[in-house]
């Protein structure tokens, strides 16, 4: 890719939403797109999702009525992307963005380089809440305290457990998905803790995890600490409660990735990092867009494609 | 065009990591104090803080036989970690107090110091800032104090005028001291540089040994002393210097030490996210009072804004010395609210503590054959230990001349400065300066917050101190201090220390043994 190349439509981030604006497009004919994904592979949060026998499936594919790994959902994504002529680049992360301009400036393998568009796409994902962000829970800066993606990284990527006596702390899908995950590689049964009364996963969610493990729950915690010298021993409330363990999962609870938007003056609101929508995917500055789990919220890989595949058609309208 | 990773001095100083079945390569394994060879030291300093490491770099300069020790598996990785990130002009401090002396002269050194050793400074300068009717009262003898203290140009300035410099001050500000001596800096690059620089001027370093005693010598002429390791190895020292920071009164036991507490002080600190940044113009400096600076709001050189500290008085033995409280990082939002508009409500990203090694014998007791000949005890650096490294350094080694007969001639040999290439990535972009030309590594990041490359982390695993611990790398690179706090790069990251160095996945630690990054004593497992 030659510096200073323009496309019709720039897209960052390949994970499932990216792919969907990506092939949307492509059914419209629009073109050239460029397709900007910062890890070395396509598929996003739910490529690390390995298929693995006896492991987890979390990922529910709608449009099929399955629960399936993410592995499988995101590969299917990514099938259909390479049958279109999206230009895609791969261990490209964009540091800057000129929204009026529409400039995008990347750092990829070849160095430093600059990419115009007439619109541009943001489908960055979304990260999990680290304890300070949460504001409840303090302590202890020691090892072994991760998110759900190192829970991923290590089992599904390095076939390592990250925790024998885990304490996950939160209690969505993605908490109830996590402690299942742990359970079925070997780990003692979850503690989960979370700052809310009841956990926030629904019933049936709730439900579909006991094959795996029922975590032991405790609600309402208002203000706790991380215990540990070095490694996580597990968590203690300032009542004095006290959830023993050797690992801390902080699970749950997305923060949309924003920084884009907030380094290149796009309306985003603080501290929540949400984006400022003009209207539908909209966002503040025209030719602008948002699409997937940046939007804020917690929504399913194939939500995030459709979601796409509807940015895409918001972008075509836009461009005529 | 400056060529990245190339800081890879001829090292004469020899490096190992007492760490018995730990995460390092062989090669660097301690196993017997043969391997430091079998002549005794000249000097042995214990604590590889800031104020171990300045010494052991002024001393660099000079042809003497000298081991830096340290418990910890990095150098400045206690105290020395966690503090404000500032260079202080001490214009606060007790005029004519060796703290005062020392300041002053740090103050004049900083500047070429960090250009030469490759320290990022940034000389923002700072602003006390009186919010009430009696701080504003109080600005008067500040400045005077000030003015005692050779800080000449420190003045007063009304409210107006800090609002046209800060236009967030908070609307109770009231007037204010302008501090334009005041400096962000890179806290941590401070005791590397200093360190890196004396290793390869020939500085032994041996890190992970807990020095459970002294074996002190026959107290004739000059002793032969010996530090013994809780494991069990002897290294002999004719000179000691205790700079263990919080561990010194532990240590001066064991040598029949002079009398001195230590009164570990906890500091709560609150980093915002970088959107935060434009919020504030200068270093943000509340009106002391007599038990604490107060909290402040500032800059950081990364690009951040801190607030912070608190201060809390804690028992020595607490484990929760450097743990954060959902109390005290409220405390912290308080104070830092009162001095600017708005703070409230930008993201934090991190909360951490760290205990300042406070003396209640006053700041920065020196004691020259404490408890034996040939032993000097400097303990109680404060909040200053940083500034004052420098200048530390240099005292100590007068008062050494002077009271121990320590006999100097300088090494022509000796490296005084870091070159280019040692500037960390994150400061000097390689990637902008055509770093990728030659490794393409260098055109991947890992670490998306801060942008920071997997060429960048290979060059900071070969660099002289060859850091092996997780905690480490951040302190070289940033990695894992964005404001997704590792979610996206601890595993790769992991993957790209074991790949470059042969060491095992599962071996590799936070900050060295007990903080494995994932549960020990595991075989794979599929799932």
């Amino acid at each position: 890719m030659s510096c200073g190349q323009h496309f019709k439509v720039a897209i960052i981030g390949g994970g499932p939403a990216g792919i969907g604006v990506a092939v949307g497009l492509a059914k419209r004919g629009i073109g050239p797109v460029v397709l900007i994904e910062r890890r070395a592979e396509v598929g996003g949060t739910p490529m690390g999702y390995r298929k693995k026998p006896g492991g987890v499936p979390t990922f529910v594919e709608w449009t099929r009525g399955r629960v399936v790994f993410g592995e499988e959902l995101a590969g299917r994504m990514a099938k259909r992307l390479a049958k279109t002529d999206t230009t895609i680049r791969l261990s490209a992360q964009v540091t800057q963005i000129d929204p009026v301009e529409k400039r995008l400036t990347l750092l990829w393998p070849e160095g430093v380089c600059d990419v115009t568009a007439d619109a541009v796409v943001l489908a960055a994902g979304a990260r999990e809440q680290t304890p300070a962000e949460k504001g409840w829970l303090a302590g202890a800066r020691t090892a072994r305290v991760g998110f759900t993606r190192h829970i991923t990284g290590w089992l599904d990527g390095n076939g390592l457990l990250p925790a024998r006596k885990p304490v996950v702390v939160g209690s969505d899908l993605i908490a109830y998905s996590a402690a299942a995950k742990l359970r079925a590689a070997g780990s003692d049964k979850p503690v989960m803790i979370d700052r809310r009364r009841s956990p926030s996963a629904g019933l049936f969610e709730r439900l579909f995890f006991r094959r795996w493990t029922r975590p032991d729950w405790s609600g309402d915690v208002t203000a706790a600490g991380i215990k540990g010298d070095r490694s996580a021993a597990g968590v203690q409330s300032s009542d004095g409660q006290d959830w023993h363990g050797d690992g801390v999962m902080i699970c749950g609870e997305l923060v949309p990735n924003t920084e884009l938007a907030l380094l290149g003056g796009l309306a985003v609101e603080l501290p929540s990092r949400q984006l400022q929508l003009a209207r539908g995917q909209a966002l503040s500055e025209p030719g602008w867009f948002a699409a997937g789990n940046v939007l804020g919220g917690f929504h399913g890989a194939q939500w995030c494609y459709f979601n796409g595949r509807q940015a895409a058609r918001r972008v075509a309208n836009f461009l005529e | 065009m400056t060529q990245f990773g190339t800081w890879q001095p001829k090292i004469r100083g020899k490096l190992f990591y007492n760490w018995p079945q730990g995460a390092c390569e062989e090669a660097l394994r301690f196993t017997s104090a043969g391997q430091l060879g079998v002549e005794p030291y000249d000097m042995a300093i214990v604590g590889a803080g800031v104020v171990g490491c300045g010494l052991a770099y002024r001393l660099s300069q000079y042809d003497i036989r000298v081991l830096l020790v340290d418990r910890l598996h990095d150098v400045g990785e206690g105290t020395s970690k966690a503090n404000s990130a500032l260079i202080h002009s001490g214009y606060d401090a007790k005029p004519g107090s060796l703290e005062s002396k020392l300041l002053h002269e740090a103050e004049a050194d900083w500047p070429g110091l960090a250009a030469r050793l490759k320290i990022p400074l940034d000389p923002i300068g700072g602003i006390m800032m009186a919010v009430t009717d009696e701080q504003e009262r109080q600005l008067e003898a500040a400045e005077k104090n000030a003015h005692a203290n050779r800080a000449t140009d420190v003045r007063i300035l009304s409210a107006t005028e800090i609002r046209e410099r800060e236009p967030n001050a908070s609307p109770d500000v009231r007037g204010g001291l302008l501090v334009p001596g005041e400096s962000l800096v890179d806290p941590f690059m401070a005791s590397i540089a200093y360190a890196e620089i004396a290793l390869a001027n020939g500085v032994d370093i041996l890190l992970g040994a807990d020095i459970a005693g002294v074996e002190l010598g026959q107290p004739s002429g000059a002793p032969l002393h010996h530090l013994v390791t809780a494991d069990g190895h002897r290294l002999p020292a004719r000179r000691i210097v205790n700079a263990a920071g919080l561990g010194s009164r532990r240590l001066a036991d064991g040598y029949g030490g002079g009398a001195f507490d230590i009164n570990p002080r906890r500091g709560q600190f609150l980093l915002f996210d970088k959107s935060a940044r434009p919020l504030v113009q200068h270093i943000l400096l509340p009106v002391p009072t007599t038990h604490t600076k107060g909290v402040l709001v500032a800059p950081t050189i990364f690009g951040n804004l801190l607030a912070g500290p608190t201060a809390e008085d804690l028992p020595l033995e607490d484990p929760a010395a450097t743990h954060t409280t959902v109390e005290g990082i409220r405390r912290v939002v308080e104070g830092g609210s009162r001095l600017v508009d708005g703070l409230a409500r930008q993201p934090v990203i991190a909360t951490y503590a760290g205990a300042r090694c406070a003396c209640n014998q006053g700041s920065y007791v020196i004691r020259h054959n404490d408890g034996a000949p040939g032993i000097v005890t400097v303990t109680g650096a404060r909040s200053t230990g940083l500034t004052a490294s420098i200048s530390l350094a240099r005292h100590l080694i007068d008062g050494m001349q002077k009271e121990l007969g320590l006999e100097l001639s300088p090494d022509s040999a000796a490296l005084d400065c870091r070159p280019d290439s040692a500037w960390p990535g994150w400061w000097r972009r390689p990637f902008e300066n055509g770093a990728t030309d030659a490794r393409t590594d260098h055109g991947c990041a890992i670490c998306f917050c801060e942008v920071i490359s997997g060429g960048e982390i290979r060059d900071a695993l070969d660099s002289p101190l060859k850091p092996r611990t997780m905690d480490a790398l951040k302190r070289r690179t940033r990695v894992l201090s964005g404001r997704c706090q590792g979610f996206d790069c601890q595993v790769p990251l992991a993957e790209i220390v074991s790949g470059h160095t042969g060491i095992g996945i599962a071996q590799l630690t936070k900050n060295g043994p007990g903080s494995e990054l994932v549960v020990p004593g595991q075989a794979e497992v599929t799932a």
